[in-house]
């Protein structure tokens, strides 16, 4: 049986964070996922139970001149609705559209869909393209003590991230994009609502006179980890966007992505689609 | 006494075919309705299943000792609490079992104060199993030296059914078209929105009252008293509100006898209620088969034979699932006029879930096949496909090799109404054409038909319903009957016809259906035929009022009999419309006298049909009816995501008689039979369930109903209520094969064994596309 013995809810970061300081407590935010893993078995509470909702600057999405960061505890349904980050990172917002139910989505906050490492966080590959940061505060020496680490180093394996037990991820930074920035989310399921994506793709890359520059290229539920797909950028890379510059980066997905067959979907229809992402993609960029 | 004629005359109107709201729609839709889910007792225990996890196994020991001991626990039981206890259709299965056969087979349960304690009591129960081989499909479990699954059924070989007609050699000869596929419709399962529950309880006489979910409450007692040892006779069934049912609550399942065992063992009310993972894993399924199905039909389009061979995956155990061959013949030999006919279909025992009876029962899988046969047929006879459907449509007054009489036939209208509507030939011409042009979106459009028993099914000797009605002092009336509500909506229906024969406000009826001490026999809510059946008896039982209640206003008021009629609250002048006395005026009058006349009718009608009987030669409904659906769907030939645009509906109803109620009851069955054909699927692998919850067993959600275009085709059946025939299952059974021809005429290409997931799609496409290049 799981027993929590103490349930917080603290106002301020600093009472979390000690909160966290001797690695057992459990982190609470929109419940979504941590609600179904504790009811099956798969995960099960520390001793304390700690919602971190309600402490102070958690929540908000701030845009400033060079950058932009988004609270931990800021709810997709934020994100959607979201004037500023649907000009100037319309592919997060485009992320958030696909995610879940309406429900899950004002419960759901974007640190817990980091945390939660699954390969098919919905929210990860737009932010990888984003090149995004994320933020991870402890106690420490009788302080609150920070540190900044790529969202790409961050993931190890599915729930599993580099993230230490007495750490909370207080926010995701990322630059705000150059005007030239362009940038698509492509997620796959078989109905509009309510699904977890066979696949995801994302795409982020510079894109003047007709040349790709800075590519970044993510993928998800294509591997353990949602991934950075090397390959593929590598051949965009100050490329002219042209048919074969596109066949090329269709054929070098299957470098970089490894699926698996698992309940949801074969590892054939998973690279299958990762070339039609890939493709549609671009061909959509090119498009415009 | 004299007539006071003051008020103005009161019009002839109908409720026949008027919009009728479900009584019970405003508590459910304000979550004021208690279900059985959320029913407390005094005293209540909760009942927790343990189940084997593994599908074949001996269990060497069991040691519930810890269990027992835990503080809370009043109750545990295991396989030699149940021992010899048999039930089911052909006694093969027992409530808590002492040898393991399937995945979710009962091996212990315990009953406690609370569900926690309950849940850890099973984790304390120590089990050793000795794990068996198995055999998880029809093939498999029929071959020589398979492992026996149940002992006493050698080869294991569970039910069998046979229907010949005609020569199908010489009809084979004399074919110049043959279709020959082989069809493996899939398991899939009913996710009723409330998950199974039942709540036992035992008097110190003997005698148990179960609430339950149960949708044929007379007919459950003679099957659950074996698995208790008791005499049906001592049973009370309660039928509280329900989260759906759909069929999987017509036979007895071990959670009911369990709770009933362990409310015997401690004395107290015993609630046993599944978790959403365990009604997926426990509760029944649509049954799976293996459909090896030939249609032969000469150069001018005219059907010379259908044969059907079909292997079914009867599970572990028998219940109604592998009973739908009793339908499939109807099918394979009834769908279209079929001259020669030669169906044989063997149930096989396997270590999978086991089925139960699920809306479409049978129709849906065999009307997958002779659906998309037909289609085919249509592209290589030579003429156009829709006259190839008129072609071999029966007509009214026409009977299929099986005697089913089919004495008002709409399927030619049907057809044509459908065709019409949906601009089908030019379409499917056009879309067949662009198949090979470029474009990553293909449109399709693809029509599907089918017959369906509309007037009850005589599966048992008799199909009829008892009904008692009264008319009180307040002209208030309660109709008492067998008929179930289980979301399907008699409650309306009945209320209806009461106010349209008596002319009482429609909120001036209750229906008591809910309690088998009180409600007359009634053999269940199964085969489309509660409105048929149920609405006959109501009809006949508010007649019988309504000829007591003009009576004795003729004798009060001195008016001939033969002038009256009930119209708007009053007894009126038929002429004229001219109101003589208030109805509950009269009423009372009619109890508050020295020698007072209460009207209190009932009535038992048993529908005009033939028993099934073993030779499966009998018009075993009052009547048949047609359906045809047209879809139009735009294929993503690269992801192989179908999105289905439009459904075009044309139904013989008979007659409408609540059109709230038929609109809902066909958007439902095609929701239904849309996650059938697209998305959902139980996914097995050495007879585990591996999706057990919604988030991989998918439903169509409410964005994925296509707009529907209805067509009500009235066909006036001279058997039911108004002309009404039963209409609840077609819906289900039409709209899969419907996709897929649609599929085929976008893509060419075909999928036998749904359902047409995106994957499949792809990759059927994809390998087409390899094929050709």
């Amino acid at each position: 049986m799981q027993e929590i013995s103490s349930y917080l809810a603290p106002r301020r970061l600093d009472q979390a964070l000690q909160a966290m300081a001797d690695g057992a407590a459990t982190v609470l935010c929109g419940g979504t996922d941590l609600a179904l893993q504790t009811e099956s078995g798969a995960r099960h509470y520390k001793a304390k139970l700690l919602n971190i909702r309600r402490i102070d600057g958690l929540t908000g999405i701030e845009v400033k001149a060079d950058q932009v960061r988004i609270g931990a505890a800021t709810t997709v349904s934020d994100i959607r609705g979201n004037p500023e980050l649907a000009t100037i990172a319309p592919v997060l917002v485009e992320a958030a559209e696909h995610f879940a139910s309406e429900q899950i989505r004002n419960a759901a906050s974007l640190g817990g869909n980091i945390c939660n490492a699954s390969p098919a966080g919905d929210m990860i590959p737009p932010l990888l393209v984003l090149g995004a940061s994320v933020e991870l505060a402890c106690w420490r020496d009788g302080a609150v003590q920070t540190r900044l680490m790529p969202l790409e180093g961050f993931f190890v394996s599915p729930g599993k991230t580099v993230k230490l037990a007495e750490e909370l991820l207080t926010a995701v930074v990322f630059d705000r994009p150059a005007a030239d920035f362009v940038a698509r989310f492509k997620k796959s399921g078989p109905r509009p609502a309510l699904e977890i994506s066979t696949v995801s793709l994302a795409l982020g890359a510079r894109l003047s006179n007709g040349k790709l520059s800075e590519v970044r290229v993510a993928m998800g539920s294509v591997a353990p980890t949602p991934l950075r797909a090397r390959h593929v950028e590598a051949v965009l890379e100050g490329k002219a966007l042209d048919a074969a510059s596109i066949a090329a980066a269709v054929a070098s997905a299957a470098e970089d992505a490894k699926p698996i067959d698992d309940v949801r979907a074969s590892a054939w229809y998973r690279g299958h689609l990762v070339r039609v992402f890939v493709e549609e993609v671009l061909n959509d960029v090119r498009g415009n | 006494m004299e007539t006071k004629v003051t008020a103005a005359p009161i019009a002839k109107t109908t409720l026949i075919g008027q919009r009728v709201k479900k009584p019970d729609a405003p508590d459910k839709a304000t979550g004021k309705t208690r279900y059985i889910n959320d029913m407390v007792l005094p005293q209540m225990l909760i009942g927790k299943v343990l189940f084997a996890g593994r599908p074949h196994a001996r269990i060497i020991r069991i040691d519930t000792a810890a269990a027992a001991k835990l503080p809370g626990v009043y109750a545990v039981l295991t396989g030699k609490d149940a021992a010899g206890l048999k039930f089911g259709f052909v006694r093969d299965n027992v409530a808590l079992k002492d040898k393991v056969r399937c995945e979710h087979d009962e091996i212990a349960a315990v009953a406690a104060e609370t569900e926690e304690i309950a849940s850890r009591a099973l984790e304390l129960i120590d089990v050793e199993f000795e794990d068996l081989p198995g055999v998880f499909t029809p093939e498999a479990g029929a071959a020589t030296g398979a492992p026996l699954v149940q002992e006493k059924f050698p080869g294991n070989k569970s039910l069998s059914f046979e229907f010949k007609h005609g020569d199908l050699a010489a009809a084979e000869r004399a074919s110049d078209f043959v279709v020959d596929n082989v069809f493996r419709p899939h398991h899939v399962t009913h996710c009723c929105m409330g998950t199974s529950c039942a709540i036992a309880d035992f008097d110190h006489n003997g005698k148990l009252t179960i609430w339950t979910q149960t949708q044929y409450p007379y007919n459950y007692k003679m099957d659950l008293a074996p698995a208790l040892g008791i005499d049906p006779g001592d049973i009370r069934v309660i039928q509280p509100p329900i989260g759906g049912a759909f069929g999987s609550k017509l036979d007895v399942y071990p959670y009911e006898p369990i709770a009933a065992l362990l409310a015997k063992k401690t004395g107290r009310p015993v609630k046993v209620i599944y978790t959403r993972e365990e009604e997926f894993r426990a509760s029944p399924t649509r049954q799976a088969a293996i459909i090896h199905m030939r249609t032969g039909c000469s150069r001018d389009g005219t059907l010379t034979f259908r044969s059907a061979d079909v292997l079914l995956d009867n599970g572990a155990y028998t219940s109604w699932g592998p009973t739908i061959p009793v339908i499939m013949m109807r099918t394979t030999s009834g769908h279209y006029r079929v001259p020669v006919v030669d169906f044989k279909a063997q149930a096989i025992y396997t270590n999978n879930p086991y089925a139960g009876s699920f809306r479409g029962y049978g129709n849906v899988q065999t009307t997958y096949a002779t659906a998309q046969q037909m289609d085919m047929l249509a592209d290589l006879v030579d003429i156009e496909p829709l006259e190839f459907h008129l072609k071999n449509a029966q007509k009214s007054g026409e009977y299929t090799p099986q005697q089913s009489f089919l004495r008002e036939c709409a399927l030619a209208e049907c057809l044509e109404t459908a065709a019409a509507a949906s601009d089908y030939s030019r379409k499917r011409k056009e879309y067949a054409a662009a198949r090979e042009l470029p474009g990553r979106y293909k449109k399709g459009i693809g029509l599907a038909s089918s017959i369906h028993n509309a007037g009850g099914a005589k599966i048992h000797k008799s199909d009829g319903i008892g009904t008692m009605l009264k008319v009180d002092d307040f002209a208030r009336v309660t109709v008492i009957t067998g008929a179930s509500e289980i979301g399907q909506g008699i409650d309306a229906v009945i209320t209806l016809i009461v106010a349209e024969e008596l002319g009482v406000p429609l909120e001036h009826v209750t229906i008591v259906n809910t309690d088998s001490d009180i409600a007359p026999w009634d053999v269940g809510v199964h085969a489309s035929r509660t409105t048929f059946i149920a609405g006959n008896g109501t009809r006949r039982a508010a007649k019988k009022a309504k000829a007591q209640i003009l009576n004795a206003a003729a004798k009060m008021l001195g008016e001939p009999l033969e002038t009256l009629e009930l119209r708007g609250g009053s007894v009126v002048r038929d002429a004229c419309g001219t109101p003589l006395i208030e109805l509950e005026r009269l009423l009372r009058r009619m109890h508050f006298q020295t020698e007072p006349e209460l009207v209190m009718v009932s009535d038992y009608y048993e529908p005009n049909s033939e028993p099934e009987g073993a030779k499966h030669v009998s018009d075993h409904s009052a009547a048949y009816s047609h359906a045809v659906h047209i879809a139009e769907i735009t294929v993503d030939t690269l992801t192989g995501e179908i999105k289905v645009d439009k459904v075009t509906v044309a139904q013989d109803v008979g007659r409408v008689i609540n059109r709230m109620g038929l609109e809902g009851q066909i958007e439902g069955g095609i929701a239904i039979g849309l996650g059938y054909a697209l998305s959902e699927n139980m996914r097995l692998e050495q007879g585990l369930l591996k999706n057990p919850c919604f988030r991989d067993y998918k439903l169509i959600t409410a964005p994925e109903m296509p707009p529907l275009d209805l067509h009500f085709i009235e066909s006036n059946c001279a058997e039911g209520p108004y002309g009404a025939k039963g209409i609840s299952e077609l819906p289900t059974i039409v709209i899969a094969p419907a996709i897929a021809n649609a599929l085929h005429n976008a893509t060419g290409v075909r999928i036998f064994n749904p359902p047409l997931s995106p994957e499949k799609v792809a990759r059927a496409i994809f390998d087409a596309k390899q094929a050709g290049s």
